[in-house]
């Protein structure tokens, strides 16, 4: 067990310890449960004392219906097992009863799930944090007024929406293996964020996520859909992400990035059907934490749960930046992950209908809608400036994003390398994106007040690494995790 | 196990999906039955609704226990003779030669949610089934065997097919309203958050393990001075590793951050006046009898806890009992048991063994491949169907009727039995496979097939022995077998518009409404015009260009202004109805009637006698009522019947009703016999004397 100077981040873990007692019903595949075993593995493998570990508050209603309609809402809060039968008409318009049980407590796991990831983004725009967890969250199948796919309340919207408020642009991430729908269609319209889920797509659960979906309106080619087939395994995950997270970095620019972790893209998921270990799950975690902007790290489907335990474990050591034994510490639940008590996973021998050729064409075709967003490659996009006085930069939010910037508002993009620089306007209550991601070949001469906004040091130099590292991306890089 | 069913694609708009899938597992199982190679379809009806659905999974072919799911799938293999000219193409056939736009269409199937389980004897096989995308060639298909694509999904209870694509909804009622930038401060965290635990502190990784190893010592001392544990917790081993539970650890982890992450602090406050403390979880909380309860009301009804807490532990909450289950999975009783299960689970699996399927198969042409048509005729006759062998001569029977060859190892009938069509070993294969020949063309191939293999100079397309029926449409001269083939080829690939339904479908009646223009060319080209000749062959076209030449020359010749009066055909003034026949009268020489003359009666002997009277009236009798022949009642025709011998009078028509009864004992035909007049006054009726004969 090491530390990495290198890639340290302030991390905050929000849980709750009563997450893991809630109870979907019989036979019924969501277990919180795993959240729970997640927790005590993290006590024992000592990631645990290495983070900021918050108890969340209980999401209020008020604050759900920020995305969520009153009604629905008020019915979640409502509704309770002996009382089902008076709200018949409601549960079928609100799609609860069969895939979204009502349970005991039901509201109150939404609002601990709520409650965690809106801490978190406050977190983050508080920039008390790099990086914040809430495996409690992920809950991307639930609709403005419908609950689905054992989702009721979205608190990856919530958090977004909290994000919002002070970054600019929000990249969304999905890696479970069914569809984030509930978040795409929450910001389908908008340019603001863009979703990028990977997914099984094809007489699969929710039935969404076409590769010809790419947003509406103000939002269109916003969505970014990465259909699948059955048996991706690590290889073939990590040869599409890849190119597509960088791609989507370079032309979006993200000011705050939130990954959805489902880890039912596991091999051996009861309900999924892909072919990752957790390395290779993880792999994604620690591409995406590269890129070194605010990073929300959210759970989300998973249904074996020794192995969703294992994976959000490991990538909970990701996000910390610190090497953790294959061998399983004991613990509460340690006979769960018998019979070897490792922490990775190997593969199945299933086929991976995936092939390198269909991989290739899906990312072509990505790759032209990306093309389409203004900040086109062709277009030598430039940082904005951070001196930018506030009526210029409201000049800009007026710009139609769909359409090509005018040549005045590109001039005011071209920034002379020195004068590019983190935090500078921190609190003058300009703009707040200054952390987006930039083109990586550009170096940032950090000036001396940034300093004062930074924690140490290493901090920012370690950002700076970051940046510097996503260039080679394509290439497996082996030293961002070295063993000590 | 989902279904696989093949077809052609109609275009039908996307349904939204409900319903989470709980997995799913997908099974290819061998496309091409016994039942399609021996085209029993007539069994099997279907129609097609607006295009999409079916009207009624009526009869199904069960022979075996091959059922359902596969009935569906010939069915529909059914439709694509009906859906193929109409169907949306396939993306990605561009670029595809026509033999790969061919076969590419035997690679599509239709999932079907239908679920149906199948002797695992009719596994052959495995296969992969993708969805297809948008941006794959149909190609990589192609290339690779066993590989099917499918863009449509069998609903079987709304029995129809559906792109299986949900929709991201557009719509405020749908969308989040994003909020701008804010210049405040963030909200406070104070109200979101409780700080549980902080790495910045002073204490060293040592210091914070030791902490940990005392909390522990701590627990097991307590547990040593605790009444209820000594009993539970025996031996000193026993106590430790209950007091090293994670429930434990976590208190520590408190305990310190709440004193500041002073060790001492924390220490004192683990051993507070009130006597050690004891962090106790579920797992220990609970006693051995309350276990016992738990495991017993598992059994009985399964993981329902809140039925398990009503029942069994009402003092327990369902909290209690959710994170004790999670526990108790991990303790030796559950292992235990889960043991003893996967025993009996053991014990209950019977070995499946699949054997090679070896099944003589009834399409097997014994006699190999020998030149001449002596084989083909010996093996129809070896299949069981009748001889009457070279008689209709429609195909050369020594070639494959697939890709034509002549040396195969092994020859399988196929087709109707009467055209004795036979395939070779591996165009057999594929058939069995794919559902489909390799080369387009042949009988089963759709028309729509057939005509672009002839376009092609592709002659695989049968040398009919009868009069085909060709298109009438001019440049097309497309031949079919069948009437109705044609007429559907006439109709969608001519009829007006998009014209893509099959004919059979009733249409709504329509309103032709000729615009301005057509009705001026109606009268300006009246030479071309001939209403009569088009009436008796609605099929032959009309030279339109020549009608339009027609007209504009009309046109530019000046009718001028009468071109308007002409196509607004304003209505005339011809007068009252008395006029106009004076008129007429008038016109044809006669004296001007008064006007009430032609409504008065033709007297009775002048009007004229028709030549032939076809039911002349029956005779009159004296008293000038008409005497009509009595007809008998039902009654008195089973009197009649059942009266031993009204022989003479036999007429065809009993027997003929009577013949299923008599076919089956022939009791009475020997009565019949007996009773049958040397001359009967009308030949037998073929079926009866058949009957008589046999």
């Amino acid at each position: 067990m090491a530390m990495q100077p290198h890639s340290k981040k302030r991390v905050c873990y929000y849980y709750d310890s009563d997450i893991g007692n809630y109870y979907y019903g019989q036979g019924h595949p969501m277990k919180p449960h795993r959240i729970r075993m997640t927790h005590n593995l993290l006590l024992n493998y000592g990631l645990y004392r290495k983070m900021e570990i918050y108890r969340p508050h209980k999401a209020t209603a008020d604050e759900m219906t920020k995305f969520h309609s009153d009604d629905y809402i008020r019915f979640l809060r409502s509704i309770r097992p002996d009382n089902m039968n008076e709200y018949n008409k409601q549960m079928q318009r609100f799609n609860v009863g069969e895939d979204c049980p009502v349970f005991d407590g039901l509201y109150e796991f939404c609002q601990l799930s709520a409650g965690g990831s809106v801490a978190a983004a406050v977190k983050l725009n508080k920039q008390a944090s790099e990086i914040c967890i809430n495996w409690g969250g992920g809950l991307h199948h639930a609709k403005k007024s419908e609950a689905s796919g054992f989702c009721y309340v979205n608190d990856i919207v919530l958090g977004i929406l909290e994000l919002l408020k002070y970054y600019q642009r929000v990249l969304y991430i999905d890696i479970d293996v069914h569809h984030g729908d509930g978040v795409e269609e929450a910001f389908y319209t908008t340019d603001r964020v863009m979703t990028v889920s990977f997914h099984k797509y094809g007489e699969y659960f929710p039935g969404t996520g076409d590769l010809r979906d790419i947003g509406a309106g103000k939002g269109k080619y916003y969505a970014v859909n990465i259909p699948l087939r059955d048996g991706m395994d690590d290889e073939s995950y990590e040869s599409i992400f890849v190119p597509i997270i960088s791609k989507v970095m370079e032309t979006f620019q993200p000011s705050a990035v939130v990954l959805q972790c489902g880890a039912d893209s596991l091999t051996g998921d009861r309900l999924g059907c892909f072919n990752l270990t957790v390395r290779g799950h993880g792999r994604c975690v620690e591409l995406v934490k590269r890129f070194g902007l605010p990073f929300l790290l959210v759970g989300g489907g998973g249904y074996t749960i020794r192995n969703v335990s294992r994976c959000w474990t490991y990538e909970t050591s990701v996000a910390l930046g610190v090497e953790i034994a294959n061998e399983l510490p004991y613990n509460d639940y340690f006979e769960y992950f018998g019979p070897d008590f490792k922490l990775h996973i190997s593969p199945s021998n299933m086929s991976n209908q995936n092939t390198p050729e269909y991989l290739e064409k899906i990312k072509n075709r990505l790759f032209e809608n990306l093309r389409m967003l203004p900040h086109a490659p062709g277009v030598q996009v430039q940082a904005i400036p951070e001196d930018a006085v506030n009526d210029e930069s409201e000049d800009e939010d007026k710009i139609d994003k769909d359409e090509r910037l005018p040549q005045s508002e590109k001039d005011k993009r071209i920034t002379g390398e020195g004068e590019l620089s983190d935090s500078e306007d921190e609190g003058e209550g300009g703009r707040r994106d200054n952390r987006s991601y930039r083109a990586p070949q550009r170096k940032r001469p950090r000036l001396d007040k940034d300093l004062a906004h930074h924690k140490d040091d290493t901090n920012n130099e370690d950002s700076k690494d970051d940046v510097k590292n996503v260039s080679n991306l394509e290439e497996p890089k082996k030293e961002a995790t070295p063993s000590a | 196990m989902h279904v696989l069913t093949r077809g052609v694609r109609p275009s039908i708009p996307p349904a939204r999906r409900t319903g989470q899938c709980y997995g799913k597992h997908t099974f290819a199982i061998d496309v091409a039955q016994e039942a399609i190679d021996n085209f029993s379809r007539d069994k099997v009806k279907f129609g097609w609704k607006d295009g999409c659905s079916f009207e009624g999974i009526s009869k199904t072919t069960q022979r075996d226990s091959r059922s359902f799911g596969i009935d569906v799938e010939h069915s529909l293999e059914e439709h694509i003779a009906a859906m193929e000219e109409e169907s949306t193409e396939l993306p990605g056939t561009d670029g595809l030669a026509p033999k790969q736009r061919h076969q590419a269409k035997h690679r599509e199937l239709f999932l079907s949610r239908h679920v149906e389980t199948l002797p695992a004897t009719h596994i052959r096989g495995k296969c992969t089934v993708t969805l297809l995308n948008e941006t794959e060639s149909l190609l990589s298909y192609l290339n690779k065997d066993d590989a099917f694509f499918y863009c449509l999904v069998f609903d079987p209870s709304q029995k129809t097919l559906l792109a299986d694509k949900g929709e991201i909804r557009v719509g405020s009622r749908y969308q989040t309203e994003v909020t701008n930038l804010l210049k405040e401060e963030p909200r406070n965290s104070e109200d979101l958050e409780t700080l549980v635990w902080t790495p910045e502190h002073g204490l060293t990784d040592r210091q914070i393990d030791q902490f940990l190893v005392v909390s522990r010592s701590v627990g097991t001392f307590a547990r040593a001075l605790d009444c209820s544990s000594s009993v539970k917790q025996p031996s000193l081993h026993m106590s430790a590793a209950a007091a090293s539970r994670d429930i434990t650890l976590f208190h520590a982890m408190d305990t310190l951050h709440k004193s500041g992450y002073s060790i001492e602090g924390a220490l004192s406050s683990l051993v507070p006046a009130s006597g050690p403390v004891l962090c106790r979880d579920e797992m220990e909380e609970w006693s051995a009898s309350e276990a016992n309860l738990f495991e017993e009301a598992l059994d009985k009804y399964g993981k329902d806890f809140t039925d398990i807490r009503q029942d069994f532990l009402p003092w327990k909450t369902l909290k209690n009992l959710v994170e004790y289950y999670y526990m108790w999975k991990t303790t030796d009783r559950y292992v235990q048991q889960k043991r003893v299960k996967a025993v009996e689970a053991e014990s209950k699996l019977k070995q499946v063994y699949i054997p090679n399927y070896n099944k003589p198969n009834p399409a097997l042409v014994s006699s190999g491949g020998g030149a001449g048509a002596g084989g083909a005729p010996a093996a129809a006759g070896k299949a069981g169907a009748v001889l009457n062998g070279g008689t209709n001569g429609t195909a050369a029977p020594n070639l494959c009727a697939s890709c034509q060859v002549t040396n195969s190892n092994q020859w399988y009938a196929w087709g109707p039995q009467h055209l004795q069509y036979r395939l070779c070993g591996s165009c057999w294969q594929y058939w069995k496979k794919y559902g489909g020949l390799k080369t387009a063309g042949v009988f089963g191939e759709s028309e729509a097939e057939a005509a672009k293999g002839a376009r092609e100079g592709d002659e695989t397309a049968l040398s009919a022995s009868h009069r085909p029926h060709r298109c009438t449409v001019l440049n097309c001269a497309k031949e079919f077998k069948l009437r109705a083939h044609l007429a559907r080829h006439v109709a969608t690939a001519h009829g007006a518009g998009e014209g893509a339904r099959p004919v059979m479908k009733t249409r709504a009646a329509f309103y032709l409404r000729a615009s301005p223009f057509t009705r001026l060319a109606r009268r300006l080209a009246r030479a071309l015009r001939r209403p009569r000749h088009y009436a008796h062959s609605p099929f032959s076209p009309i030279n339109l260009h020549q009608v339009k030449h027609e007209c504009t020359l009309a046109m530019a010749g000046g009718v001028g202004a009468g071109i308007g009066a002409e196509v607004r055909g304003a209505a005339r003034a011809r007068g009252p109805v008395g006029a106009v026949a004076a008129r007429l009268a008038a016109a044809h020489g006669g004296a001007a009637p008064r006007a009430q003359d032609w409504l008065t009666l033709t007297p009775r002997d002048r009007m004229p006698a028709p030549n032939h009277v076809a039911f002349p009236k029956p005779p009159k009798a004296p008293d000038g009522s008409l005497m009509y022949e009595r007809v008998a009642s039902r009654a008195e025709l089973e009197a009649r019947r059942n009266e031993p011998a009204p022989a003479p009078v036999l007429t065809p028509a009993p027997p003929l009703k009577r013949r299923a009864y008599d076919d089956i004992n022939g009791l009475d035909m020997y009565y019949v016999v007996l009773q049958e007049p040397p001359r009967p006054p009308h030949p037998p009726h073929p079926y009866t004397m058949e009957a008589l004969l046999g």
